[in-house]
């Protein structure tokens, strides 16, 4: 049933999946690099959440704050030790190399906290709900949305109007040329995964908060989302990983109502055929970028 | 001020340079001139910090420049305007020239610096919000050298300005060179035309196949070098 | 004359392949039953590896995807060879029009592998017209999607559950022929025409096409060959394991074929080969010491996930310090390691 509920329910989605999307583009437009390990930040968000609820007293905010931090050092850390040192090799070997990392980090934990997932007492707020015309909304759907608005406005705000974004988003035309007038190619990038850093460890308090809990593979469902959010959005622009972060959401939601019981499972195989056929005719994603890449045939 | 001496550079298993020397000295305009593939936009790569020769040295006031990366290069004052001007398409106009100013730290300067440009360039004023991506190729041209003057560059360096532009904008661009030589700035320019460089310049190399073949002013080059004979492929007869 | 030439050009499989009879006769010789577990695996996930090769090395394109197909062949293959009563023994609500169908060992293999191959064929038209970061991440996408319908489509694959009773019949010389043929078919491929396009497409796609190399067709061939390989694989290794379940076609696994051609060196067969024989016997090294660690109960929570961070991390220290994988670009050949017979390099300078 198309109501309110499942409207705001979408939107919320949509919301989460957008930021998602974000952390990922924002990395791949500047170096063109699928960043896999994108998941795992989320993981690594989880994952402080968790030791921090557990054996600390610290209020909520702090927690949720400190998550963030920790995906955004996670995002760096990883960016210093793995991918510097591939950069001026080849694409694939960075590709495999965030693989690498991905798989690093997930048995990490593994090993050094438990193959178990491991539950995350959410704060108060994310298990209450508002009434809104006639319906009951999760506090946590508002969240998530407020959250995203605040964040792409924030987001925007530094791409416009610093000499640091202008230069990020110059880096993304042609990181050569930004290069050559003068900007590190190390400041610009590391930025860059701090910002996907900083998303992960946003993304990672809403998402956990729908399962309360966190293992070590929590990181593979949202990283496809981000991809596929990326590819049907067109992947070399931020404008795109949210509309694409939107049409996912939406996209899955209706299939969830439509699809009668028997196929309702295999919704996500629906939603790739899906957008096997966006690309199709589309191989450069929904939103026309100046500058598209190059397709092959 | 600029010294390359023997450089040696190649791609891969390509030789694109084999022993280049050049000398530029301040407020000089100096032309590399030659064909496609003679390696001139090379030599300019190797200054610049986006290649890395594999023999010889390049000094620039006193400092080596090889092995320095390309935001270091252009922090020491050298701005190089690729060939295929390399605007930021999705950046306006302002954005671009904001950018190309980002070496420079004073805010005060910017501004200044912005002014001046708006002068000799306005056009560029005209367009100030637009996305570099919607400008034609003769604005781009001149928001690329806009750009690279944003840093005050102690020496700057042009690959091809004049490449896919009509006539009347070619004419354009190379009154706009001579202005700025007249102005004092020192420029390294790269061209395929010719005769139009040499009628500007204070002296020239004639490169090919990764070799100098001929140097000096516009007038000795007219006189003996065999620029037919390079652009044509066909060696000047001796005694000729 | 000729055959002496022939066998010539044919010195790097002709090498490899009697390395790996050297290795299956020390195995057979010594006759310990879990030398002769671990080799066989061994030269079925050789299979898999070369069926990679096949695909990367000659596209330069990564395929996260692959080991979904050796799932696909491995579903398909023994839903044909087991008989009827024990396939309903595992999956009670198996589809009645699939249990009458018993077919022998080989010809299951071999449909299972074709049905991988067409499987590849469709989904890789699409595909192949994806620019190359796109292309990468949509494979990663049909990975996880072929792992999400073999999860829920329970008449067919028994969903999340361990479909069992498989007959065992990849011994150690069926899997080590199989190997033998593979690293020979592989190796032809890469020097055949298409192999040779593919590779001259990848340096400068504009120059080949200017001589008519048309790259989709080439790429999609390598892709759809590629899968062919993985689902005879997966046969063979359903055949061996005799019960599994989808969890052993996804990540995990895809990370060990990764990390094998990519230590071993994707550029060549001889990468494929070597890479897979360093990688199994560091894996069983690594294994025995976390088997060891647990039994001592050293770490009360458990000790898993040691042998995957310690192989992650050789991964991510060969890809910076040496990313051409431990045999550069260079086969194998005998007399030993003659200079540069050819593949383009995966090092692309960058800027």
């Amino acid at each position: 049933m198309i109501n309110l509920e499942f409207i705001i329910n979408t939107l919320s989605l949509g919301s989460l999946y957008a930021m998602l999307a974000l952390g990922l583009v924002i990395v791949y437009g500047i170096l063109n690099l699928v960043n896999f390990a994108y998941g795992e930040l989320i993981m690594v968000g989880g994952y402080v959440m968790f030791l921090l609820t557990a054996f600390s007293p610290l209020p909520w905010l702090v927690v949720g704050i400190l998550a963030i931090g920790a995906g955004m050092l996670a995002s760096l850390f990883t960016e210093l030790v793995a991918f510097r040192p591939v950069r001026e090799k080849s694409l694939t070997a960075m590709l495999v190399t965030s693989f690498a990392i991905s798989t690093l980090l997930q048995n990490a934990a593994l090993l050094i906290i438990s193959p178990r997932a491991r539950a995350v007492t959410l704060p108060e707020i994310f298990q209450t709900s508002v009434m809104i015309a006639g319906t009951s909304v999760p506090w946590r759907n508002i969240l998530t949305i407020v959250t995203c608005v605040v964040t792409l406005t924030l987001l925007t705000l530094l791409l416009r109007h610093t000499v640091l974004g202008i230069a990020l988003r110059a880096a993304a035309d042609n990181f050569k040329m930004t290069r050559l007038l003068g900007v590190p190619a190390n400041t610009v990038i590391s930025t860059a995964f701090a910002i996907s850093g900083i998303m992960a460890g946003i993304v990672s308090i809403f998402w956990i908060g729908r399962s309360s809990s966190v293992t070590p593979t929590i990181g593979a469902p949202p990283l496809l989302v981000a991809f596929v959010a990326c590819v049907i959005g067109g992947m070399r622009n931020l404008t795109g990983a949210v509309v694409g972060g939107f049409v996912y959401a939406i996209i899955i939601s209706l299939l969830g109502v439509i699809l009668p019981p028997g196929l309702v499972e295999f919704r996500e195989a629906f939603m790739f055929v899906i957008v096997i056929i966006i690309l199709l005719f589309r191989p450069e994603g929904l939103i026309r970028s100046k500058t598209s890449v190059e397709r092959v045939g | 001020m600029l010294e390359l001496h023997d450089i040696h550079a190649r791609y891969g298993a390509i030789t694109a340079l084999r022993g280049i020397s050049i000398t530029v000295s301040q407020g000089e305009l100096v032309a590399l001139l030659g064909v496609n593939g003679a390696g001139k936009s090379t030599t300019l790569g190797c200054i610049g910090g986006v290649m890395r020769p594999w023999q010889g040295s390049i000094t620039f006031e006193g400092n080596s420049l090889v092995g320095k990366p390309p935001e270091q290069i252009a922090r020491m004052g050298i701005s190089l305007v690729p060939e295929g001007r390399d605007i930021f398409p999705s950046l306006t106009v302002e954005e671009n020239l904001r950018l190309g100013a980002y070496v420079r730290s004073e805010k005060g300067e910017y501004r200044r610096n912005l002014e001046e440009t708006f002068e000799l360039f306005p056009v560029l004023k005209e367009r100030i919000e637009q996305p570099g991506g919607t400008l034609s190729g003769g604005e781009q041209q001149q928001l690329a050298i806009a750009r690279a003057l944003m840093s005050r560059p102690r020496l700057l360096m042009l690959d091809e300005p004049s490449l896919g532009l009509s006539p009347a904008l070619v004419d354009q661009i190379f009154e706009l060179i001579t202005n700025l030589h007249q102005r004092g700035v020192t420029i390294l320019l790269v061209e395929q035309n010719v005769e139009r460089s040499l009628e500007i310049v204070d002296r020239a190399y004639l490169m090919n196949t990764g070799l100098i073949e001929s140097q000096g002013t516009s007038e000795q080059l007219r006189t003996h070098a065999d620029i037919e004979g390079i652009y044509m492929g066909v060696k000047k007869q001796p005694g000729k | 004359m000729k055959l002496a030439a022939r066998l010539k050009s044919l010195n790097t499989p002709l090498t490899l392949v009697a390395g790996i009879l050297i290795i299956a006769l020390f195995t057979q010789l010594a006759g310990i039953s879990l030398l002769t577990r671990i080799v066989t695996v061994m030269f079925v996930s050789l299979m898999v590896v070369l069926g990679l090769q096949l695909y990367m090395g000659n596209s330069g394109i990564l395929n996260f995807a692959h080991v979904g197909f050796m799932g696909i062949g491995a579903y398909t293959a023994v839903l044909l060879s087991m008989t009827p009563q024990a396939k309903l023994l595992t999956n009670s609500g198996l589809y009645p029009v699939l249990a009458p169908l018993h077919l022998p060992f080989l010809p299951s293999i071999l449909i299972g592998a074709l049905v991988a191959a067409a499987l590849a064929a469709i989904i890789g038209y699409p595909l192949m017209r994806l620019s190359d970061a796109a292309a990468v991440i949509t494979s990663f996408a049909v990975l996880v999607i072929i792992n999400v319908v073999m999860l829920h489509w329970d008449p067919v694959t028994n969903g999340p559950r361990t479909l069992f009773g498989v007959d065992y019949r990849t011994t150690l010389w069926m899997s080590v022929i199989f190997a033998m043929f593979t690293i020979v078919a592989v190796y032809l491929f890469k020097e055949s025409r298409v192999g040779l396009r593919l590779r001259a497409s990848r340096d400068d796609r504009y120059a080949a096409a200017s001589i008519g190399i048309n790259m989709m067709v080439m790429r999609w061939l390598a892709f759809v060959a590629s899968a062919f390989v993985a689902g005879m694989g997966g046969g063979l290794w359903a055949h061996f394991i005799t019960s599994f379940s989808p969890y052993s076609f996804y990540l995990s696994e895809t990370f060990v074929v990764l990390a094998m051609l990519v230590i071993g060196g994707p550029s060549s067969v001889s990468g494929a080969v070597v890479g897979t024989l360093v990688v199994t016997a560091t894996r069983e090294a690594l294994r025995a010491i976390e088997n060891q660690i647990n039994i001592l109960q050293i770490f009360p929570q458990g000790f898993f996930g040691f042998t995957e961070v310690v192989l992650s991390i050789v991964l991510i220290l060969i890809l910076v310090y040496r990313p051409t994988g431990i045999m550069g670009n260079h086969e194998l050949h005998w007399p030993r390691l003659r200079r540069k017979t050819d593949v383009v390099e995966l090092n692309e300078p960058k800027a």
